[in-house]
């Protein structure tokens, strides 16, 4: 079954050509650690979104990769130039190939 | 300058101006309740100390006074070592924002573990030798002489062959602008002229007098009030609410709500109390609605019946040499979960304005407190502000866990430019603790045909504490802490072994005063009790043998051996139990004469406690540390117990979670008081380990019941009063 | 996913084996952190500034702790960040995040949300188009384990 929960995704009011808008995108996931204990003290396996990939109009213009140190819930703020308008396609994908994607578009103006 | 205006008998109210930047209200609480100013109207000579040109002194104070006497013996340390008059001495708490601001300058502020003196001394006595050197340096620089041909005493500067002096207050400028002695000398322990006296402490007179100001105590203009009601099933949270009884009520401002709670405020307590027990609150109580004491027992059976568990220690081969033992001692042992029980509920008060958030509170941890403020309000560290109050008992209860001061903050941010002061009902506060874990624990040993100990074996089932703070130094599924007194044991036994098998709950636990060196010598020094016996031994001279390459366990435990004539004959109906415990640095042991009635009514005659702390720094202090632990132990003992059913706490006040009543309290408590030198152990804590076991050895000696399990009142004991 | 992630002007191959995390190690320590920096950037001098990292003083109980991460660079074709390297230094594991750029972020600058399940110095470390390297560290103190018990 699938960890990830709802997506959050806001960018930056009114883009304007040639100018970085802010991107900040969420989801839900519990990164578990896998340094965790149950509570008989043995570890709880890991399970965690280790890829973040952001393209927009078909490129990739941000790439993350997690380690188990992030926290809970990933959260990105970072910037991309506006050029033209187009879909922002956002990726998240777990250690178990399990994947979550979100389009949004941007309009620029 | 901050003008403190009384009002009424417990209440101050605070006009001033702002003191230092950024404090909205411009409120400073001094941390007693005397009229007298405590801005620093003087230059810093290192940040610990502040010189006034009248020669006063301020020394800042990082860690909590919450009863135990740190704030007046961390001030004894610096003062010992400034060599200034120690009558003009004042304390206050370092400011956390500042502290913050200058990268921790202060270093850690944390009050527990019985480590506010030892882990501070060095660098506080460092902090007062630099400013004496920076002082004596600035004379010098005056006067145009050599520094080592000055001296310094009770706040002056002499320089003898000119015959020449001064006062700290007339140099303290010139000193604050030297550079600070990276080395500066302290001295031998053989010099000190303060540490290890008594001088009169900064916060008992008016603790005794009612004048201290405690969180709840705070009044600021417009100041509301709120009481909170948690989910009664920890993990629970809020469903649904209806609050509409309650919106005619007199003086109810608001409902807030958290995520796991709801709460009321209102123009005073009674009142947001009142309201909140009308609005019904539906919980969704998540997993842990049938958790049960009973369940929780078979919870714990499972970590005993486990066919292998984690080894915190193993010693030659225990198992072969109980086979082969004579005779085999076998018991099991239960401690239940216990509550701080501060006489101060948990309390923090909250203001929200303009981006920045002020709170007051008796925290055991300013970097805790000013953290979660800044967390739970989402501001940055630098617009928190944290006003450190004395607290009304800390006991674990007020460090790593600071609910009420987030819930204190959310509040107030709900309501901005509105003061609000949050208390916990006794009820809630007996509810929503962070309990002393459950434990049951099996031991088994061995004794040859002439009785001498030859093994033992002991296999923990409990909880950890350390798995919610500190969860990187569980390794191999072993919590370091609970396993102490049985991993860290000092009797020199050729075969041990020492399992442990976590088994956490629902239940939010917490570092108790003296955390498993509550339970722990319960369990280890009455089990070497019945070893004793089943050995046909005395059971002091039991122990002797086996402590031989400890000598300070076995100075200690000679101490109190000797103090109530152990071996002679007692008094007559008088019994006598004795026990022997380290922890936190220092060694300890108790001895304990009891008379019982009707084979149940326990009359605790004398209690002996030895302590060798190393050194000792505010010899008063120490005694009440022992006295307090001892009442603290004897409490416990008898009446302490949470019980669980339906997933929550059963207990709800002092009427069904009693203390020690003052007529229940020993006839006599001696302190034995026996520094040896050369290390620095904890006070705080300490006393309190051998009191347990001490007192049910005394049991069995006069009943011939052997207690396994507290409290004592389940097995029909009382104290007679 | 790119397995070199990061690691395109890597100027040292460690052997597939090299580092091997087997499941629970202990907190890694600055021993280990050296390591971790050697694997992911060879010998390569590491110069002190460009970079800017904000993270609070002080942590509650490490679960999330807000990080921003800023590097001076116009983010242009003839200069701009590559990939920035966050790490732990006291964690059980050392890297926390890596994130590759570009000119077409126009603007080097990230922010995201870290465990850190001690107090510890926190390390970024920004690779330029120009292939130099630059770091900075802050100390975070995780206040809720700082009471020793």
């Amino acid at each position: 079954m699938s960890q990830f929960g709802k997506v959050w995704v806001r960018l930056s009011e009114n883009p304007k050509r040639g100018e970085p808008v802010e991107v900040r995108a969420m989801v839900i996931h519990p990164m578990e650690s896998g340094f965790r204990l149950d509570n008989v003290g043995r570890p709880i396996p890991r399970h965690i979104v280790d890829n973040f990939l952001c393209a927009y109009a078909g490129t990739p213009v941000f790439r993350a990769k997690l380690h188990p140190a992030m926290s809970a819930n990933p959260y990105f703020v970072f910037y991309v130039v506006a050029e033209e308008s187009g879909d922002l396609v956002l990726t998240w994908t777990d250690d178990r190939g399990e994947a979550a994607s979100h389009s949004v578009r941007l309009e620029v103006t | 300058m901050t003008q403190l205006i009384r009002s009424d008998r417990r209440a101050f109210l605070v006009k001033s101006a702002a003191l230092t930047g950024g404090l909205t209200l411009g409120v400073r609480f001094p941390a007693f309740a005397q009229a007298a100013a405590s801005t620093a109207e003087g230059p810093e000579i290192t940040h610990w100390i502040v010189i006034r040109p009248d020669d006063t002194v301020l020394i800042r104070i990082a860690r909590s006074e919450l009863g135990q006497g740190s704030f007046t013996g961390l001030a004894m340390l610096a003062a010992e070592e400034l060599e200034c008059d120690w009558g003009k001495v004042q304390a206050e708490y370092a400011d956390v924002n500042e502290h913050v601001r200058r990268n921790r300058i202060f270093g850690s502020m944390s009050t527990g573990g019985s480590r506010g003196i030892r882990d501070s001394q060095e660098y506080v006595r460092k902090g007062g030798a630099a400013a004496r050197e920076m002082l004596v340096a600035a004379a010098a620089k005056e006067w145009g002489v050599s520094a080592t041909e000055c001296s310094a005493a009770k706040g002056v500067i002499t320089h003898a062959p000119s015959n020449r002096s001064t006062t700290y207050g007339k140099v303290a400028g010139a000193a604050s602008q030297l550079e600070v002695p990276k080395e500066p000398k302290l001295k031998d322990p053989s010099q000190w002229t303060l540490i290890g006296t008594s001088p009169p402490r900064f916060d008992i007179p008016a603790k005794t007098t009612g004048k201290q100001i405690y969180t709840a105590d705070v009044r600021l203009p417009g100041l509301l009030h709120a009481s909170i009601a948690q989910c009664p099933v920890f993990g629970g949270k809020v469903k649904t609410f209806d609050d509409s009884k309650i919106k005619s009520m007199r003086g109810v401002k608001k409902v807030v709500r958290g995520e796991d709670w709801v709460a009321v405020v209102a123009d005073n307590w009674w009142r947001a109390n009142q309201a909140l027990k009308r609005v019904s609150i539906e919980w969704d109580v998540g997993e842990s609605g049938n958790v049960s004491s009973e369940s929780i027992m078979q919870f714990l059976r499972t970590g005993i019946d486990a066919k292998e568990a984690p080894v915190a220690r193993k010693d030659g081969d225990a198992e072969k040499a109980i086979v082969g033992a004579a005779k085999v001692v076998e018991a099991e042992y239960y401690a239940p979960y216990v509550n701080h029980a501060t006489m101060e509920p948990q309390t923090a008060t909250a203001l929200f304005k303009d981006g920045k958030v002020e709170v007051w509170v008796g925290t055991q941890n300013g970097e805790t407190s000013i953290a979660a403020a800044a967390e739970a309000s989402g501001v940055p560290l630098e617009s928190a502000y944290v006003h450190k109050m004395h607290a009304g008992g800390g006991f674990g209860r007020r460090g790593p866990h600071q609910e009420y001061t987030k819930q204190a903050v959310q509040i107030a941010q709900s309501m901005p430019g509105t003061p609000v002061s949050l208390q916990w009902s006794r009820e809630e506060d007996i509810q929503q603790g962070r309990y002393r874990p459950v434990a049951l624990v099996k031991l088994r040993g061995g004794l040859d045909a002439q009785g001498n100990w030859l093994a033992w074996h002991v296999r923990q089932a409990d909880q950890s504490i350390l798995i919610t703070v500190r969860p990187t130094d569980i390794k191999n599924g072993i919590d370091p802490v609970n396993v102490r007194c049985f991993q860290d044991n000092p009797y020199a036994v050729p075969n041990f072994t020492n399992e442990y098998a976590m088994r956490n709950t629902h239940v939010p636990p917490g570092f108790w005063r003296a955390v498993a060196h509550t339970n722990n010598p319960f369990f280890r020094e009455c089990f070497i009790d019945e070893l004793a016996h089943a050995a046909g031994r005395d059971p002091y001279q039991f122990r002797r043998p086996l402590l031989q390459q400890k000598p300070k366990d076995l100075g200690v435990l000679d101490a109190v051996a000797k103090a109530v004539a152990w071996g002679t004959p007692a008094p007559n109906g008088v019994h006598r139990g004795i026990a022997v415990v380290d922890s936190y640095g220092s060694y300890t042991a108790a001895a304990v004469e009891i008379s019982v009635k009707d084979g149940t009514q326990i009359e605790v005659k004398r209690v002996v406690v030895a302590i060798d702390s190393g050194y000792v720094v505010h010899r008063d202090a120490v005694k009440a540390q022992i006295e307090g632990g001892v009442l603290w132990g004897l409490g416990s003992a008898m009446h302490e117990e949470i019980t669980l059913k339906d997933g929550r706490v059963t207990q709800s006040n002092f009427s069904d979670y009693a203390l020690l009543r003052l007529a229940e309290a020993p006839g006599r408590i001696e302190c034995i008081i026996m520094p040896s030198g050369g290390f620095w152990g904890g006070v705080g804590e300490p006393p309190i380990g051998g009191v347990v076991p001490a007192l049910c050895n005394a049991i069995f000696a006069a009943t011939g019941k052997r207690v396994r399990s507290l409290p004592l009142k389940n097995h029909g004991f009382s104290y007679a009063v | 996913m790119d397995a070199e992630f990061g690691r395109r002007r890597a100027l040292t191959a460690l052997a597939v084996g090299a580092l091997v995390l087997v499941v629970r190690p202990a907190a890694a320590t600055p021993e280990t952190l050296a390591v971790a920096l050697r694997e992911t950037f060879g010998d390569r001098p590491i110069a002190q500034g460009r970079i800017k990292l904000e993270i609070p003083r002080l942590a509650e109980n490490g679960n999330i702790v807000p990080v921003t991460i800023t590097v001076d660079s116009p983010m242009t074709e003839a200069d701009y960040v590559e990939s920035i390297h966050v790490f732990a230094e006291r964690n059980p594991l050392p890297r926390v995040l890596q994130v590759e750029l570009g000119p077409h972020n126009g603007r080097a600058r990230i922010a995201t949300r870290i465990r850190l399940a001690v107090s510890q110095q926190v390390r970024a470390v920004a690779i330029m188009n120009d292939e130099t390297l630059w770091s900075t560290a802050a100390d975070v103190e995780v206040t809720v384990g700082g009471c020793d018990p």
